[in-house]
């Protein structure tokens, strides 16, 4: 683990009952990173972020930000961590300014450097012209934005995100997603949940995928695409629905028992994996020419950070870990 | 009937409930317990019938407090709770005609309220076998009272619910309306029936006023004349009377919030958020004048201070009537009440004690700590769990005792206010009496210590509900348990309840000690201090300790 690590686990496991919630879940996260975190609904993400904010104690394992223990220390915990839960929390009656300054006076901010805070808050994410406004009659994405400039109040070194784009539209996911950017790039560490993967993989340098309380895959998007490359993915685009099960004959009849085959015809694909070379693909496209199937496109699929979710998962699963057709 | 889909799930879905099955196994005990209390044994048979009469005077009341209730708990929550949670738009958009939804929501409430007084039909058979009680007459009557009663708050709860925005304001609201329809609409009536500069006009419509409770009717029903020779039922017709206002009432209540279940219900823009900082000149002057500055709700409020409670201010912000503008309002409208209860003592001294005068404002200052108290501090911690606003508290450095305190202090600061401005009515009891000070300071601090209890009990009960609407519903039920309960062991004194037993059920009751206190009428018999102040005390330090524990686990990670 790196000296720069501010957040880290070891071991972290949380028990209710006989249900296993956590299951020995270890990662580190350098300062500056966002690291996604993702995983089916159920999988251990937000039992993980309450332990890491304090909100939960672990049945056994350990957890740290910036050295200090999130369940013995966790007062300084509150002090390095802003957290943002997939619900914002909202008072009545209040403007966002008296709502971020009843947080900002929670976290004990003296009155003058409240104000000019709150100002940087509001700024940083684009929300200095609601601040007058009723916290309760803002629209999904402006409560987004307030609820990230409350997390940035006391100036914590580490935010965790559950699911910050969940519900919002194109516009604001795309500015949503500049703000966390630019988070990253003031020095702040994020962890972000989300299911939105496409848009996670534009942000994220860092991808932890758990499943079932375990960690199925840790490390950069670099490192999981290469652990998930061992089969290659192939498409083949055909002129005809009727020749679709003709080509997925042919191509089970030449692949290894380890390739999956995938017919698509309303598509008039066919997806299949395997871990053959350049040569070997030029041979099987022959093998379905020669076979009188009609061929439009023969291509590699580019793997991204859904096949690799999808990938990790389905090993699990023992299924093949394809896109649904 | 039951095959309306809005009167299955309200309606059967209630009776599905262990708290339904709780609430009539309950009633059914009582009434049998009662009438237990008073059948004949031996071979002495009471020829009058003054047993079951005086059975029937502890169930019609008792029936009439209980309805008074719980009649508009349901109906006041149903559609807010619908508007909140989205599935109002699904009804609305849903080929159910609105007057349908209405009535499948009243059919729903009112059912429940009907089978209960059905379930009390065997324990009524009875009291006429015990003679004295007139089958033709006298319990008609009462039940079509009960249900008149149960079908006008019903309606008005239903309505309020059409347009609150939160449970929590269509409760409180809808307790207001029946404090004003069932006890303050009585006073114009007390107050004018025998001043000689009264037109028989105004007499007239003060008695149909006070008409609009069920009170008098009720007490028509039972025949107690001659407890309020004062002058509550003296007049015939008040059943007749009450039977017409609920009538109209609850049709008027019904076809408004049928008119309302449309699209137009969720047809708001949100708030633009004004500032009176950012209007022109003469507005801000405008502004600065109407509202005194300070009491401008429009105004940028000013940072939360350095050694402020920020849980306090934030409560203060965050409810609608705690601020400033409201608080005044309300404080405003104590001290005019207040006022009015002062002219009509020094009018009214010369045809009523002292003791009646101050029974009186002693009542409606009780009524206003159990109206106000439980709509403060039901959700204090309740609507902080059911926002989800509980977590960030969790997430700041706040200390659980920070917390409790913050929350406290701001209904303790709305409550010392309100209770400030109605003080002037005890001026005028000092100025017609010097000596009754010592009194005055007794029975401010008994209701004092009421205020404490309605607040600690709420706010313990908060901390131990998820959501706001059931936590202030069992605070009002508990408060008027203890507070209205009691009270109807005073009623059964003799028959069934012997005096001890009605004064160690006194004793439970601050609001009883407070009328003992200024000697109200039927409460001077009794010993109830200092023992009134020992069991409220102890109950505050449980109620605070249970709050203090509470908070304190809320605030561990689990």
């Amino acid at each position: 683990m790196s000296d720069q690590a501010v957040v880290v686990t070891k071991d972290l496991t949380k028990r209710y009952g006989d249900f296993v919630a956590l299951d020995s879940l270890s990662i580190s996260l350098e300062r500056g990173h966002i690291l996604g975190f993702i995983g089916p609904n159920g999988a251990g993400k937000t039992t993980t972020i309450k332990i890491l904010v304090g909100l939960s104690r672990p049945t056994s394992g350990t957890a740290t930000i910036d050295g200090a223990d999130c369940v013995t220390e966790s007062r300084r915990i509150k002090q390095l961590v802003g957290f943002m839960p997939d619900t914002f929390g909202s008072y009545d009656n209040m403007r966002v300014r008296e709502y971020l300054d009843f947080f900002g006076a929670a976290f004990k901010i003296p009155r003058p450097e409240r104000r000019t805070r709150i100002e940087e808050c509001l700024d940083i994410t684009g929300s200095s012209y609601m601040k007058d406004r009723y916290v309760e009659a803002l629209s999904h994405g402006m409560k987004q934005r307030v609820a990230i400039a409350r997390t940035l109040l006391h100036d914590p070194k580490v935010l965790i995100l559950d699911e910050p784009a969940n519900g919002l539209d194109p516009q604001a996911r795309i500015e949503m997603r500049h703000i966390l950017l630019r988070l990253a790039q003031m020095g702040k560490t994020l962890i972000v949940t989300s299911h939105i993967l496409p848009e996670l993989s534009r942000i994220c340098d860092t991808v932890a995928i758990v499943s079932q309380g375990k960690l199925r895959a840790f490390g950069t998007l670099e490192q999981i695409m290469r652990q998930i490359r061992q089969q290659r993915m192939m498409e083949v685009q055909l002129l005809s629905e009727a020749q679709v099960d003709n080509a997925a004959d042919v191509l089970r009849g030449q692949l290894d028992a380890g390739s999956s085959v995938t017919p698509s015809p309303a598509e008039r694909l066919v997806r299949f994996t395997t871990d053959k070379t350049d040569e070997d693909l030029a041979r099987l496209l022959a093998a379905l020419t020669k076979q009188g199937v009609t061929i439009l496109q023969y291509r590699e699929m580019e793997h991204d950070l859904e096949d690799a979710f999808l990938s990790v998962t389905a090993q699990m699963h023992g299924g093949s870990g394809d896109r649904p057709g | 009937m039951f095959n309306h889909p809005i009167i299955r799930r309200e309606f059967i879905g209630m009776l599905r409930t262990r708290r339904a099955f709780g609430v009539l196994c309950a009633l059914v005990a009582a009434m049998v317990a009662l009438v237990l209390v008073r059948w004949p044994s031996g071979a002495v048979v009471d020829l009058q019938g003054a047993a079951a009469r005086q059975v029937l005077r502890v169930f019609g009341y008792g029936m009439t407090a209980s309805l008074m209730l719980l009649s508009p708990i349901f109906p006041a929550t149903s559609i807010v709770k619908e508007k909140v949670q989205g599935t109002l738009a699904l009804l609305l958009n849903s080929p159910l005609h609105p007057w349908s939804i209405v009535l499948g929501k009243l059919v729903g409430a009112v059912g429940f309220i009907l089978l209960m007084l059905i379930m009390s039909l065997p324990a009524a058979a009875a009291l006429f076998a015990m003679g004295g009680v007139d089958l033709t007459g006298q319990l008609p009557a009462l039940y079509l009272v009960l249900l008149m009663l149960s079908l006008m708050y019903a309606t008005l709860g239903l309505l309020v619910s059409s347009f609150a925005q939160t449970t929590e304001s269509a409760l409180r609201i809808t307790y207001g309306l029946v404090l004003l329809l069932g006890v303050i609409s009585l006073i114009p009536h007390q107050f004018l029936q025998n001043q000689a500069w009264v037109g028989d006009a105004v007499r007239q419509a003060a008695d149909w006023v006070r008409c609009a409770s069920p009170l008098p009717a009720m007490m028509a029903v039972m025949g107690d004349l001659s407890i309020t020779s004062g002058g509550l039922a003296e007049v015939g017709g008040q059943v007749q009377r009450f039977v017409i206002l609920a009538g109209l009432s609850s049709l008027l209540c019904t076809g408004w919030c049928a008119w309302r279940m449309n699209q137009r219900l969720f047809d708001r823009s949100r708030e633009a958020g004004k500032i009176t900082d950012d209007r022109s000149t003469a507005a801000r002057a405008y502004r600065r004048v109407m509202y005194l500055w300070f009491f401008d709700p429009q105004r940028r409020s000013g940072m939360i201070g350095r050694w402020t409670n920020p849980v306090l201010i934030k409560e203060q912000r965050c409810r609608r009537f705690g601020r400033g503008n409201w608080m005044m309002r309300l404080i405003g409208l104590c001290l005019i009440v207040s006022l009015l209860l002062m002219l009509a003592s020094a009018l009214g001294s010369a045809q009523k004690s002292v003791g009646a005068m101050g029974g009186i404002m002693v009542v409606l200052q009780a009524s206003l700590i159990l109206l106000i108290t439980p709509s403060l501090s039901g959700g204090l911690i309740a609507a902080e769990i059911e926002s989800r606003g509980w977590q960030l508290l969790q997430m700041t450095p706040l200390r659980a005792f920070t917390i409790v305190t913050g929350k406290l202090l701001s209904v303790l600061v709305t409550l010392a206010l309100v209770l400030l401005a109605t003080l002037p009515a005890y001026a005028a009891l000092i100025f017609i009496d010097p000596a009754q000070w010592i009194v005055a300071v007794q029975v401010i601090a008994t209701l004092a210590l009421l205020a404490l209890l309605a607040l600690l009990v709420s706010a313990a009960i908060s901390s131990l509900f998820p959501s706001t609407a059931a936590a202030s519903a069992t605070s009002y039920a508990l408060l008027m348990l203890l507070c209205a309960g009691t009270l109807l062991f005073w009623l059964g004194e003799d028959a069934p309840f012997s005096h001890s037993t009605v004064e160690n059920a006194l004793r439970l009751n601050p609001l009883a000690a407070a009328l003992r206190l200024i000697d109200a009428p039927g409460f001077a018999r009794y010993e109830l201090l200092p023992w009134n102040w020992l069991f409220t005390a102890a109950m505050c330090v449980v109620c605070l300790i249970v709050l203090v524990t509470r908070v304190w686990r809320l605030t561990r990670p689990r």
